[in-house]
């Protein structure tokens, strides 16, 4: 039983302890913040034994060393029994660095808690002037008065106590880019948001929305490739009417569809057809291998990037507006087109687009380059794409659907979605199952050209059923497109 | 037995995140947070390292349960020195994980180091609850790239500031 030769190769040199223990030898573990060693001593030496066996094994002081078991310090007079130090337990073994007093100011000017040099009462007050600076975000949490302006979080929830925190800029980004991510993964808690009044008047603020804009390094790398955008980000009207969009999801859905009807009526012009998909191919084929470089081999994110690239279109936009339209409507869809492929930027770009109906597709694109090529994303996109089950239930919940369809309508997500060269086939095959399988939503022929139709009986074109003819022929983009790319598709070796 | 030389009670914050702001606060939080309360001060884990503040002082206010865990006899500066310590090998900020090693990882290892007793385990339990489940596996990606540090707390950093 007793081990005490001193031969027994589990016990360490010591035949000091050995000699004196005629009691078993137990292995306790010792643990500091860093590591933790299992030393075997008897049971009945003193704790300055156990200490010296420590420092032997720590390379330690003796006098460095902090015993604590059971939130009792362990005093070198005392022994191993007395505190109930048995075999298998853990005492946890604090190394004093020699320089307290000045491991204690260094902490103190490095803005931290302040581990009070003058244990104790300091403290409290050190605590309270850095955390006083955050004013009242610390007190009154509930409060979401933003009491800095410059802080752009201030709406939301309060987070500006975070900016202020010393923690300096970088973790903003850090928590801003956090926040994102929960805001992403949490459609409800957006709407949330988003419903609250002050980030609704936060985001009546132009110049604090733009503010905030900007300040994503992720924006500033889409404004270099995209010129559009920051034109667009200074446009104060824009600005405001965008964050009017923003903050009403019905309002942009409304303008989604506005767009898609114009440039649906827009086919229907002779010779229009063409010339709009002449201008796609002309313009989507660079936005399109801009998108690509920055999203790399992620449809998701393509799609998403699309919606960024839209960004360049006020340029577009702004060419087709000369292009006469004779139906009286698009006149005004023309102007709302405008706004409304600038929404679907601004609102690609604002992180707070409320996405009850978007989660994926628009919102994420904008600051979500970042969230894209988060590796957590990346890893729940290809653990999606290889269960497919998965991406099954993912777009069958209702909003999905809804966004689904807002993304097909717009012609320009279609064409994009149908691009062969997309790597992973199979999930986009899916998405175009979901799409035709969206039965009863996905609108027949007859109801999606309802307005052209209209328009051409009010002309004077009659036959309704002629009428249908022709605008199916023509289709609408992504009909085609989806034609064109399950026909290629299915010849590719992919 | 009670009192050696002087001794600290030890407090356990429990913030239940179901509710309230906190809601809005940490969504995926799934849970609770914890913090220790000791010499007057409150002290937790999050993405930002080890961080403390005024007790009942983050974001999210007041807690909702407070457990005692009784009394430790290490004063100050030692727990100084061991969070200092921990801050930098095991509970760095970028150690985080919303699961595995969160903040009630902390709570649970510093309340043994103070006093020798573990938080309630049902805390302890949660994260592996949720990883268990099928939903939990596959959220796991986006979970672990989440931090969560509530606000209002300064981070404690030993030697130079990394925050």
């Amino acid at each position: 039983m007793a081990e005490n030769s001193g031969t027994d190769p589990a016990v360490e040199t010591n035949t000091e302890e050995n000699a004196a223990a005629s009691a078993t030898i137990i292995k306790v573990t010792v643990k500091t913040p860093k590591d933790k060693e299992e030393i075997a001593i008897a049971e009945d030496s003193s704790v300055a034994q156990f200490k010296e066996e420590i420092s032997k094994r720590f390379k330690a002081n003796q006098d460095q060393l902090v015993l604590i078991f059971a939130g009792k310090i362990l005093k070198d007079g005392d022994t191993l029994g007395q505190h109930g130090i048995k075999d298998g337990l853990t005492v946890h073994l604090v190394i004093k660095t020699a320089q307290k007093t000045s491991g204690g100011g260094s902490s103190q000017t490095s803005a931290s808690s302040g581990p009070g040099p003058s244990q104790g009462n300091t403290d409290g007050s050190a605590n309270s002037s850095p955390a006083g600076n955050l004013g009242t975000p610390q007190g009154s949490a509930p409060s979401l008065t933003p009491t800095q302006p410059p802080n752009m979080l201030a709406g939301f929830g309060d987070l500006s106590g975070l900016a202020n925190l010393g923690m300096g800029s970088a973790n903003f980004m850090e928590l801003q880019q956090q926040m994102q991510r929960q805001l992403m993964s949490n459609p409800e808690m957006l709407s949330q948001i988003m419903e609250n009044p002050l980030v609704q008047s936060m985001m009546s603020n132009p110049d604090l929305m733009r503010q905030m804009i900007v300040a994503n390094p992720q924006m500033q790398q889409l404004m270099e490739r995209n010129p559009e955008i920051s034109h667009m980000l200074n446009n104060p009207e824009l600005m405001r009417q965008t964050m009017e969009l923003a903050r009403n999801p019905a309002m942009m859905q409304e303008m989604m569809r506005n767009q898609d009807r114009a440039l649906s009526n827009l086919e229907s012009i002779p010779g229009g057809y063409n010339a709009l998909r002449r201008m796609y191919t002309d313009i989507q084929e660079p936005m399109f291998s801009a998108a690509r470089e920055q999203f790399g081999n992620n449809p998701f994110s393509a799609l998403g990037g699309n919606t960024d690239n839209s960004g360049a279109q006020p340029s577009r936009i702004e060419n087709r507006e000369p292009l006469p339209n004779p139906w009286g409507p698009p006149d005004t869809a023309a102007a709302t087109t405008t706004s409304g492929t600038a929404t679907t930027t601004s609102s690609t770009t604002s992180s707070t687009t409320p996405s009850v109906s978007n989660p994926l597709g628009i919102s994420s694109s904008s600051l979500g380059n970042g969230m894209f090529n988060s590796p957590g994303m990346q890893s729940l996109m290809q653990q999606i794409s290889e269960n497919p089950q998965l991406m099954q239930n993912m777009l069958s919940a209702p909003y999905m659907r809804t966004m689904m369809q807002s993304l097909a309508q717009n012609p320009d997500i279609a064409s994009q979605v149908a691009r062969p060269s997309f790597p992973k086939q199979q999930l986009m095959q899916q998405m175009l199952q979901m799409f035709a399988g969206g039965n009863a939503s996905t609108p027949t022929p007859e109801v999606r050209f309802q307005q052209q139709l209209e328009q051409l009986s009010a002309m004077g074109f009659i036959n309704r059923e002629a009428n249908l003819q022709a605008l199916i022929a023509t289709g609408s983009f992504g009909d085609e497109i989806w034609k064109s790319y399950s026909a290629i598709s299915s010849r590719l070796p992919l | 037995m009670d009192q050696h030389d002087s001794t600290f009670g030890v407090q356990l914050f429990i913030y239940d995140l179901s509710r309230g702001m906190a809601r809005q606060l940490s969504p995926i939080m799934l849970g609770e947070h914890t913090s220790i309360v000791v010499y007057g001060e409150e002290f937790f884990y999050g993405g930002a390292g080890i961080s403390s503040c005024p007790p009942g002082g983050t974001m999210l206010g007041p807690p909702d349960t407070v457990v005692e865990l009784g009394n430790t006899e290490v004063t100050e500066e030692i727990f100084m020195d061991y969070l200092s310590s921990l801050g930098e090998t095991t509970y760095s900020g970028d150690k985080y994980r919303l699961f595995e090693h969160n903040c009630n990882t902390f709570t649970n290892e510093v309340a043994q180091f103070l006093t020798g007793n573990k938080i309630p385990s049902y805390i302890t339990d949660l994260p592996s609850e949720v990883l268990s489940t099928p939903f939990g596996q596959v959220l796991r990606p986006i979970l672990d790239s989440i931090h969560i540090a509530p606000p209002g707390g300064n981070v404690i950093s030993s030697q130079n500031n990394h925050s």
